[in-house]
């Protein structure tokens, strides 16, 4: 490992037992949207038991970005990421004893959670309307690219297929230019993140009403709703959006701005004219902000070309941490893009503990990032580091099924929990 | 259209743009009452931000003000004199939740802070969204769309090489924070005493002791939205709490916070590669088509020569150096976008749907706002709202089905101050000539 600084909490997490504690969550969620919502609960509090199987390996336990050249199930630092705090069992559902098993621990858990193609649970057996019968108040989320029904339900999608689809990648890219996409994993991300709302609101209801849900959550229509407002354009004017660079309509200068070293950047951005008289302020009055071109925010739109070369003239002599400051010091929104090495080290997200370091039996000290919120009286905390695939066979048919020893090493023994 | 699950739960929203605003829309779509609190006068900026009808400027013509808030109640309060101050206090006593977005320095200068909102209601959630977060050395940083993108890591690896790194090419951030905000206080209000919640996972499976309750005897959410719901919680702790959300720490966390963590391992500096990603399988990009562009992936092999087969499996794939695809990709691309764009240059993005559907192939269609408006699977997410001013609008509602939890219509979003007689004189018992008084005096 380099020799990149992070915090190292070492409060135990026991003593603060988060707000979803005596919550249980049977977690069917792989790769990347299926976990997000798993390891938030988790690490709210909730017992989350992920079930996964040698038969298919979760895809992040074996592809990239895996350390080594060993193609070994724990090795994987994205998946140790998004599975912390989670309790691992295997379930080899290809065998009936598996289906039967599953639906057991459905019938003590709160919430279930997948995400593979639309049908496969119901296939299974594991659908909501078999799950109900176990545990007629359980809140099932199934979280799919395209919605459990309609006719895009069946389409091949990762989270770039619904970039293109959700409309998010037509605008990105340079004025004039090709669009260029999204290359992150961004879908994932956002319908995880919608799906936790909506898990979290039916359990609030349920405590009211005693109701169970079935959340139906398409990571299109969680994008979708992030283009709200790029949507509306066309729904009050008619018009469609094309890629325009970095561009806002109501702002000038909006843009990322050349500095001093290689490929450094800082971004600007100005709404309001008390914002321009302070950017002009902080830049030391230059005559050229004094141009007509410039007076007021429509000038400014319109010019925005020429006022993005002047500004880039003053940006790059400067480091992009010197003119965040001066821009800062003055109330004009700035700040240096940055790169994973940077967002790292930097000292604003250390001093808060976005990232920290915890043991994982196989990596030793590795690195993971925190929720992105903070409550003050129930706080989220790492549980513990990402499970071994299987590592709580025991513990979990054991204790919650009641189990015992013999029978748990009959059913490994028939890969049943396999 | 909206659901009922919070049917009863009070938010006040303070609410700018996008972030705080979103979180009001997630509550308020799914049966919150929301009263957004405005300033008098501008209210909202999203009120000033547009786009507007028919390219029209307008604060009551605003399409991101429209889409932002819908379902909810919209009154003006000058928060900036004590009288205003004293009927925050008075919002907040009868409130279950307040979200906010106001920067940590308009909080200083106007003391709306959590210990001074609990003095008023110590059951109350309250959530802060701010750019930075409410400590550490960059507190009071300001920040759009743009700057949060690129502190947060997305803007380092969108672009080409040597050119400026790009952003989104619609607000985003604000809509995560939002999200983070309307989670978090579900699982705020979800607190109860150490042990005590959600009890039914220690019962037998196939039994829930309330389950068969009528639903009519909901109770009401009362202080801090738990009172009346579980018999077990201890009600002399307050259930209140403060959530602290920073806008940046959404993308520098969730979002791009493994790519960061991997800096650790030395494994991959994100570059900017134009329309290729580098260091995936080829193809996983965006490629011309008859009629506009496709996104072209295949993770799996199998996909990529069921790919090469619907394309005829041409000479130009047997090559042995096309044979790995990771240097296919890191290598080749330029030269291999051109093969392959020959062929989906003869055919639409209808077309290339078609072929995705038939041979489950990950080919989507990259749709701009007015595909992505009319798609027929989608139009039950586009309910149209129905404005005296504007006419039948359609945006996105609730991204989520909720399968036999009721809907009724959405609300269209309020006019500045639209609610005030009804939060000041029928909740909060103002007479209207008290009204009228603090219209005058300019704090409403």
């Amino acid at each position: 490992m380099s020799e990149i600084p992070l915090q190292n909490h070492d409060d135990d997490p026991s003593s603060m037992p988060g707000p979803l504690q005596g919550l249980r969550v049977l977690d069917f969620g792989w790769v990347l949207a299926g976990a997000i919502p798993g390891m938030v609960l988790a690490d709210m509090g909730a017992q989350v038991i992920k079930v996964e199987t040698r038969q298919r390996l979760d895809y992040m336990r074996q592809g990239r970005p895996l350390i080594g050249d060993e193609r070994d199930p724990e090795l994987n630092p994205m998946f140790h990421n998004v599975n912390r705090s989670k309790l691992s069992i295997t379930l080899n559902t290809t065998h009936p004893g598996a289906i039967d098993l599953a639906r057991r621990l459905a019938g003590r858990s709160d919430v279930v959670v997948e995400n593979f193609s639309p049908g496969v649970m119901d296939r299974l057996g594991l659908g909501y309307e078999d799950l109900r019968k176990h545990k007629p108040d359980i809140i099932m989320a199934s979280i799919s690219s395209n919605g459990q029904t309609g006719p895009l339900r069946d389409l091949r999608a990762y989270a770039p297929s619904i970039g293109a689809l959700a409309g998010l990648d037509s605008t990105l890219g340079y004025e004039g230019e090709r669009p260029l996409g999204l290359k992150h994993a961004y879908a994932d991300i956002t319908g995880a993140l919608h799906a936790v709302f909506a898990i979290t609101a039916a359990l609030l209801n349920r405590k009211r009403t005693g109701q169970g849900r079935y959340i139906d959550l398409s990571m299109l229509r969680a994008t979708v709703a992030t283009m709200g407002i790029g949507l509306s354009e066309y729904a009050l004017t008619g018009l469609v959006m094309e890629p325009k660079g970095n561009y806002d309509p109501v702002m000038a200068p909006y843009n990322n701005y050349p500095c001093l070293g290689e490929d450094k950047w800082v971004s600007v951005a100005v709404r309001t004219e008390e914002e321009w008289r302070s950017l002009v302020r902080a830049m030391g009055n230059p005559a050229w902000a004094q141009d007509e071109s410039f007076v007021s925010k429509f000038q400014r739109l319109k010019h925005r070309k020429e006022l993005d070369a002047q500004l880039a003239a003053w940006t790059s002599t400067r480091t992009a941490e010197d003119v965040t400051k001066t821009l800062q010091d003055n109330g004009v929104a700035a700040a240096p893009v940055m790169d994973a090495e940077e967002r790292l080290a930097y000292p604003h997200f250390q001093e808060r503990g976005l990232y920290q370091e915890i043991q994982h039996p196989s990596l030793g000290q590795e690195p993971v990032f925190n929720l992105m919120w903070k409550l003050s009286r129930t706080p989220s905390s790492i549980r513990r580091h990402a499970p071994l695939l299987g590592e709580h066979n025991q513990e979990v048919f054991g204790d919650i099924l009641g189990l015992s020893d013999e029978e748990i090493s009959h059913l490994e023994e028939a890969k049943v929990l396999w | 259209m909206t659901y009922d699950l919070l049917e009863g739960l009070r938010v006040l929203e303070l609410g700018q743009f996008i972030s705080a605003p979103y979180c009001g829309k997630l509550l308020a779509d799914m049966g919150a009452h929301v009263i957004k609190i405005e300033p008098p006068g501008t209210g909202d900026w999203a009120r000033q931000y547009g786009p507007f009808l028919n390219d029209d400027p307008h604060p009551e013509r605003s399409g991101a003000f429209l889409y932002l808030n819908s379902n909810k109640q919209s009154v003006t309060l000058n928060l900036k004199t004590p009288t205003g101050q004293g009927i925050l206090a008075e919002l907040v006593s009868r409130a279950d939740v307040l979200v906010h977005n106001l920067h940590p320095l308009e909080m200083d200068a106007l003391g709306v802070n959590y210990a001074a909102v609990s003095q008023h209601n110590p059951n109350i959630v309250m959530a802060s969204i701010t750019p930075f977060g409410l400590n550490g050395p960059n507190r009071n940083y300001r920040a759009y769309d743009i700057n949060l993108a690129a502190a947060g890591g997305i803007c380092q690896g969108l672009g080409s090489a040597g050119r400026e790194p790009l952003t989104f090419g619609t607000p985003q951030v604000g809509y995560f924070a939002g999200t983070a905000a309307a989670s978090s206080i579900m699982m705020a209000l979800l607190t109860l005493g150490p042990g005590q919640a959600f009890a039914a996972s220690e019962q037998p499976a196939g039994q829930s002791s309330h389950f068969d309750e009528p639903a009519s005897e909901v109770p009401p959410f009362g202080k801090g939205g738990l009172e009346g719901i579980s018999p077990g919680q201890e009600l002399d702790q307050p259930a209140g709490q403060h959530i602290d959300i920073a806008e940046v720490e959404t993308m520098a966390g969730v979002y791009n916070g493994p790519e960061a963590l991997m800096a650790v391992y030395e494994w991959r500096a994100t570059r900017r590669t134009g329309h290729h990603a580098m260091d995936f399988p080829y193809p996983n990009c965006i490629l011309r088509c008859k009629d506009g562009y496709i996104f072209v992936g295949a993770p799996e092999g199998r996909q990529w020569r069921k790919l090469l087969e619907i394309m005829g499996d041409p000479p130009w794939s047997q090559e042995q150096r096309f044979r790995n695809r990771t240097e296919m990709n890191n290598l080749y691309a330029d030269e291999v976008d051109g093969y392959v764009e020959t062929w989906l240059m003869e055919h639409t993005k209808a077309e290339l749907l078609a072929l995705a559907l038939e041979h489950r192939v990950p080919l989507a269609p990259v749709r701009g706002y007015d595909e992505v408006s009319h798609d027929e699977s989608l139009a039950d997410l586009f309910q149209a709202v129905e404005r005296p001013d504007t006419g039948a609008l359609s945006f996105p509602g609730s991204p989520y089905v909720i399968e036999d939890a009721p809907r009724t219509d959405t609300s269209p979003a309020p006019f500045l101050g639209q609610h005030n007689p009804d939060v000041y004189c029928d909740t909060l018992g103002y007479t209207r000539e008290q009204l009228v008084k603090l219209y005058q005096i300019g704090i409403i």
